[in-house]
């Protein structure tokens, strides 16, 4: 508001309207102050408007002042120009135009010109005193407007019948105009003077112009006010502002005045209406006060609610005195109800009038089923209140939707007797008959579906490293309880369809949660723990394994829509994978058979599905099952879209592929905050893993040409990692992998160790995980036994024997394992070497072929083929009936063979992978 | 190391003052009918050669440069050079035949031989028999008949050899290049093999009688030098051979399979071809048993487009290349084998 007052003469206004702003912003910022105040764009957007209005007529009015300058100066030729332009900037104001009519200066300086046209068409003397130019476009002009005053026929005439009604503008107009230049039939220098001179008169007065339009909109806007009371205070007292300003200051106003003729016209049916709406206001207060004394209740509440003093008048309900009864309550819902959905109906008066209903309903006593009704209604046009899917409620809107489905459920299960079904029809509906059960129809869990996916949406737009969000996320508690309330109700009542689909909302709302106090129960043994504890524990509810397992049991037993079960199931799975049950999690996962035909379940579900193959994933990792882990992960990582797959963000890069209306579906998708994976935990247990995996592969397959990349992406962040023309210290995860793969490539364990586990990657890794020194004690022991096996591959050609003792200080690792690695090296043959039980040596037969070998057969296979290609040329010149040549191809092919045996090893082994 | 070289090139001159220290290898293209039969070289090329690409030449890049000298009988005596500079991408308006002209102008004026007689350049492993140049070889002697190419090898210098070689175009080949038709037709014509392409010309390195004065001095002096590498087996170099020789036979292989898929796509439509004379035929035959004229002759050539013949010109090259490949192989293991038996011998004597 305040960029209104920059500057300004009107200095009383200004200071006792920023005295209304101190007053007002609390109220409205009571909820949420900085995300928030951006969304309250009802404000906003009419800012936009006003403005606009104001440019498009302000263009308009400079345009006619410069034709009429023109006219004056008799410049045919500037006011074609100027008046073609009038026409396009009439035609941007079109919208507004249609909005408030057409502007009666416009249809003046049309009225005018076509005057001066004709005037100056019938001077014939004059006519040949002009010159071509003029000339021309007198002609072209005076058709045009002739044109163009066909639209506007009925309003010129309406001018030209009367234009002593604006005798008075013109009057002002001359007076302007002798104010702004005393001799304006000069030349241009006197226009440019007055322009000039204007242009400094102006500024204040299009500021307090502005202003007053502003407040006089918001007068207009206030009738139909939403629920900001707030703003009516404001303008009654701009009102008085206004009014006190027009009276002293009367040289500004006059001014004001004379720079916006239409504000002056639109001002005199602005304070008509205002006077008119003192009165109304007058009358409802008053109306208001007996209403309030009629029930005291209703009065309570409204203070509870606002603790403001409402100064909004209430609508009237009833006609006092009648008799109110379910027939008549009802008729009364079923009118609000009408107006629902359509157009000009105010949604937010529409719930202030269901909620004062309730309130008549209760008093009255007219039974719970009406009630109960009256409150289903309440709540759909809470949902119905934003228009458009992608915005989400209000926070008060937020609060009071689960306040109103808490006392239905209250409700509900205070009251045994009543029946709520969306099957029930309006027409069989009992709400009086109390002997009879009640029948009401309405369901009770589409509403919580749609409490919960609001309940999303306000978690997707709410910046989520603000306290706002914490504040947001407190809710979620509501949220379950709700939930729960529900899966107790439809427990008791519902059919198996409703019940599998609350279920399925308490899983989604359990399963990504640790549950730390199932944790600390399997931590601590149980004949540990004193009984007091383990009662305490119990009486806190069940562990959610339990819960889960019970609610999926259910699910795939009952449910008949696949999409529920596929849900159930890979919620079961994250849940599983999350509380380190990796055997479950993978069992369940392979049974689902999901990893077929997920490709064909709606983007929601793959997403579920891609959290759920990570969660696994790292589940696998914890466990140590590095191969696992890196299976699980290789599809979202080597994408490079692990961000997008997740649906925790969306990518720069496909911004231009995707448009408006996509971004806005995808955007809908994500998953709030709280439900993340870590995308940096995420990269790094995939790395580690490929680092575990791919070293020692590396070392075994050094010659070999055939060589397959196990993990691209390592290889690719290996490669960065080379580039580097100076390595400093690692920073990131990345470079720390990186580091720690080039360590390991030396067979060095140690170093290789203090880059993965060190004090930053526990910060931004390791303690992340629940068990974190658990996964590290795993961690090292893996990159012991993998760098063991790297040295093997590396240096056994050095070696012509090695003591197994050696080896086993070199990695920290005791002789059983040693023994056991190398044994198992030795038996998928990718080392060539014996134990020597009794000295407990491995002794190398070195049976690898040395480099110049190995490059000795490679060159023999490719000679091979080329002798092969050369023979079928020759085939070809020959024609392909010799006999002759086929014996001995084949007698080649067998050679072949034989040569390849050399190298059969590098083939077996590479298929063990 | 430069040393070593200069060792060796002055045993080489000091033996006798013009020694063949190329003679051997093929020489076989004949070099009868060509009009330079031996290349006497001036112990300052040489030495400005290694020194150039000393100074410039790393790993696969290479160096170039201009020989300058006169043509004695049917030898070219080779006494000066000087290399093209480096090429970097920032001046590409540098115009090289400018400067080689102002450089021969300025030799010239300090009465040096400012002939030009040919070039030289480095080479990586021996892989120099490419199209480049070739083509520069084949301008050169078409401009200038008796010019040559000098190949330096540093890589065989270092180990201990002075590498230098001098090639020039065989006559055929020279045929085979003016025509500019690579077809297999053409060269099958020309009777070009790639043992047919380049032909080695034999190298004398001589010195003045005061130089070689100078270098008998100096050897007196000199301290024994270190021959501990010699007996060095420098596995590296026979793998890196390998891997060029591996990735020429690929080559190889791609290239014929090109030429298989072309033969085949002839023959194919050679049948095409055929058919559609015989039916045309019968069809006349037809026409003519009822009265009807024949069918007007068609042109064959348009309606079946004869293929492109693959140019066989990258392929003589490559097995040129393999064919450069395997003799230097070939050398060097008949070196390492005898550097094994003597270390053997080594061996047993000490032990």
């Amino acid at each position: 508001m305040s960029r209104f007052f920059t500057t300004g003469s009107d200095s009383e206004s200004e200071s006792s309207l920023s005295g209304e702003e101190l007053v007002t912003k609390p109220v409205g910022g009571n909820y949420g102050k900085q995300p928030l105040l951006l969304s309250e764009d009802e404000e906003d957007t009419k800012r936009v408007v006003r403005s606009a209005k104001d440019k498009r007529f302000e263009e308009l009015t400079n345009l006619i002042r410069t034709i009429r300058n023109a006219m004056k100066i008799r410049d045919v030729t500037k006011c074609l120009e100027e008046f073609e332009l009038l026409g396009k900037a009439y035609g941007k104001a079109k919208s507004i135009v249609d909005k408030e009519g057409v502007p009666r200066f416009y249809i003046r300086i049309l009225a005018d010109l076509e005057d001066y046209l004709n005037e100056l068409w019938e001077d014939k003397e004059g006519k040949k005193k002009m010159n071509k130019n003029n000339a021309k476009a007198l002609s072209t002009l005076r058709q045009k407007i002739r044109k163009y005053n066909r639209d506007f026929e009925s309003h010129i005439t309406n001018y030209k019948q009367n234009p002593e009604q604006s005798a008075d503008e013109d009057a002002e107009k001359n007076e302007e105009d002798s104010e702004g230049s005393s001799d304006e039939d000069e030349d241009d220098e006197g226009v440019s003077a007055s322009t000039f001179l204007k242009k400094k008169s102006e500024a204040p007065s299009s500021e307090s112009r502005k202003f007053l339009k502003k407040m006089e909109d918001e007068d207009e806007d206030s009738e139909d006010s939403e629920d900001d009371e707030d703003w009516d205070t404001g303008s009654t007292s701009s009102d008085s502002d206004s009014e006190e300003e027009e009276g002293k200051q009367t040289v500004l106003a006059s001014r004001f005045l004379k720079k916006a003729p239409t504000t002056e016209e639109d001002k005199k049916a602005a304070e008509k209406k205002r006077e008119d709406k003192a009165k109304k206001k007058h009358d409802r207060k008053s109306k208001r006060l007996d209403e309030e004394e009629e029930d005291n209740e209703g009065g309570e509440w409204e203070r509870v609610r606002g603790g403001v003093p409402l100064v909004k008048e209430k609508p009237k309900m009833f006609a006092k005195g009648t008799e109110i009864t379910h027939a008549v309550v009802i008729k009364k819902l079923n009118e609000i109800l009408q107006a629902r959905g359509k157009k000009g109906t105010d949604r937010a008066a529409q719930i202030e009038l269901l909620q004062l209903l309730v309130q008549i309903a209760s008093e009255n006593n007219l039974g719970e089923g009406v009630i109960v009704k009256i409150k289903f209604n309440i709540i759909a046009s809470l949902y119905d209140y934003n228009p458009n899917l992608a915005t989400y409620m209000k926070p008060e809107m937020w609060q009071k939707c689960l306040d109103c489905i808490n006392e239905l459920m209250d409700i509900l299960f205070a009251n045994p007797n009543i029946f709520v079904g969306e099957n029930i029809l309006e027409e069989s509906e009992n709400l009086q008959n109390a002997d009879q059960p009640l029948r009401v129809r309405g369901c009770i869990l589409t509403l919580v579906e749609r409490m919960d996916e609001e309940f999303t949406k306000i978690m997707q737009n709410t910046d989520p490293h603000s306290q706002e969000y914490v504040e947001h996320l407190k809710d979620e508690a509501q949220v379950c309880t709700i939930i729960e309330r529900v899966q107790r109700y439809l427990e008791e009542k519902g059919t198996t369809d409703e019940i599998c689909r609350v279920y399925l909302r308490r899983i989604l709302h359990t399963y990504y949660k640790f549950d730390y106090k199932a944790h600390q129960r399997q931590l601590t043994p149980p004949e540990g723990s004193s009984k007091s504890e383990q009662d305490q524990a119990e009486n806190e509810g069940e562990d959610s394994a339990v819960l889960m397992e019970r609610l999926c049991k259910y699910i795939y037993a009952k449910d008949r829509t696949d999409r529920i079960r596929t849900c159930a199931i890979l919620c079961h799975i994250y849940h599983h994978a999350l509380h380190s049950r990796w055997y479950q999690a993978r069992d369940l996962m392979l049974m689902s058979h999901l990893q077929d035909n997920i490709q064909h379940a709606d983007p929601p579900v793959q997403i579920l599905y891609n959290r759920t193959m990570v969660q696994l994933g790292i589940c696998a990792f914890r466990q140590g099952l590095t191969k696992d882990a890196h299976n699980a992960l290789l599809d979202i990582q080597s994408s490079g879209r692990a961000k997008e797959l997740l649906g925790q963000g969306l990518l720069l890069r496909s911004l231009q592929e995707r448009n408006q209306e996509q971004e806005k579906v995808e955007r809908r998708r994500q998953v709030p905050f709280h439900l993340h994976i870590n995308l940096e935990l995420l990269e790094c247990v995939y790395l580690v893993s490929a680092m575990l995996l791919e070293i020692p592969y590396m070392a075994a397959h050094e010659s070999d040409a055939r060589r397959r990349m196990i993990s691209k992406q390592f290889h690719h962040q290996l490669r960065v990692g080379e580039r580097q023309p100076l390595l400093g210290p690692p920073e990131s995860m990345r470079e720390h992998v990186v580091a720690a793969s080039k360590a390991m490539k030396m067979g060095d364990w140690k170093t290789c160790h203090s880059f993965i586990i060190n004090e930053k990657m526990n910060g931004k890794v390791w303690d992340l995980f629940p068990e974190a020194d658990k996964v590290r004690s795993m961690l090292v022991r893996k990159i012991q036994e993998e760098s063991l096996r790297t040295y093997l591959f590396t240096y056994s050609s050095v070696y012509d024997s090695i003591s197994m003792e050696t080896l086993s200080d070199m990695f920290e690792l005791d002789l059983p394992t040693v023994h056991s690695i190398i044994s198992k090296m030795i038996i998928n043959e990718e080392l060539m070497a014996s134990l020597d039980q009794p000295t407990q040596t491995v002794v190398m037969h070195r049976t690898e072929p040395t480099a110049q070998q190995n490059l000795a057969l490679q060159l023999a296979e490719k000679l091979g083929s080329l002798v092969e290609n050369n023979e079928r040329v020759f085939d070809h010149k020959q024609g392909t009936y010799g006999g002759y040549f086929r014996d001995q191809k084949d007698g080649y092919r067998k050679n072949e063979g034989y040569m390849r045996r050399g190298g059969y090893r590098q083939q077996q082994s590479q298929t063990a992978y | 190391m430069a040393s070593r070289k200069e060792g060796t090139g002055s045993a080489a001159t000091s033996s006798s003052s013009t020694t063949g220290a190329a003679g051997k290898g093929k020489g076989k293209g004949g070099s009868g009918d060509s009009a330079v039969k031996q290349v006497q070289i001036d112990g300052l090329v040489v030495l400005k050669i290694i020194k150039h690409y000393q100074e410039e030449g790393q790993g696969t890049e290479v160096v170039q440069g201009v020989l300058l000298g006169l043509v004695v009988e049917d030898r070219l005596e080779i006494t000066n050079c000087f290399p093209f500079p480096q090429h970097t991408e920032d001046d590409a308006d540098f115009d090289e035949v400018q400067y080689q002209m102002e450089m021969m102008r300025s030799l010239r004026h300090v009465n040096i031989d400012h002939l030009h007689v040919g070039w030289y350049q480095s080479t990586y492993y021996g892989s120099f028999v490419t199209r480049a140049l070739l083509d520069s070889q084949f301008s050169y002697q078409h401009a200038i008949e008796e010019s040559v190419v000098l190949i330096y090898d540093p890589i065989k210098t270092a180990q201990g050899s002075l590498s230098l070689k001098a090639y020039r175009l065989t006559p055929k080949l020279m045929e085979v290049c003016k025509e500019k038709d690579f077809s297999p037709e053409a060269l099958k014509k020309g009777n070009i093999t790639f043992e047919h392409m380049f032909e080695e010309v034999p190298i004398v390195i001589k010195n003045s009688h005061l130089i070689n004065v100078l270098m008998w001095e100096l050897e007196k002096k000199a301290a024994v030098a270190d021959k501990h590498e010699l007996l060095s087996l420098a596995s590296s170099h026979l793998g890196k051979t390998l891997q060029l020789l591996m990735d020429r036979v690929d080559e190889m292989s791609q290239d014929i399979v090109k030429y298989n898929t072309y033969m085949r796509n002839t023959s194919k439509q050679q049948q095409q071809k055929h058919q559609y004379q015989q039916r045309r035929q019968q069809e006349n035959m037809q026409r003519q048993s009822r009265g009807e004229p024949p069918l007007p002759e068609e042109d064959l050539s348009k309606l079946f487009k004869p293929h492109q013949p693959p140019a066989r010109m990258d392929s003589l090259l490559i097995a040129g290349q393999i064919n450069t490949y395997c003799q230097n192989i070939k050398e060097f293991t008949a070196q390492n084998l005898g550097k094994l038996f003597m270390a053997q011998a080594l061996q047993e004597y000490n032990s």
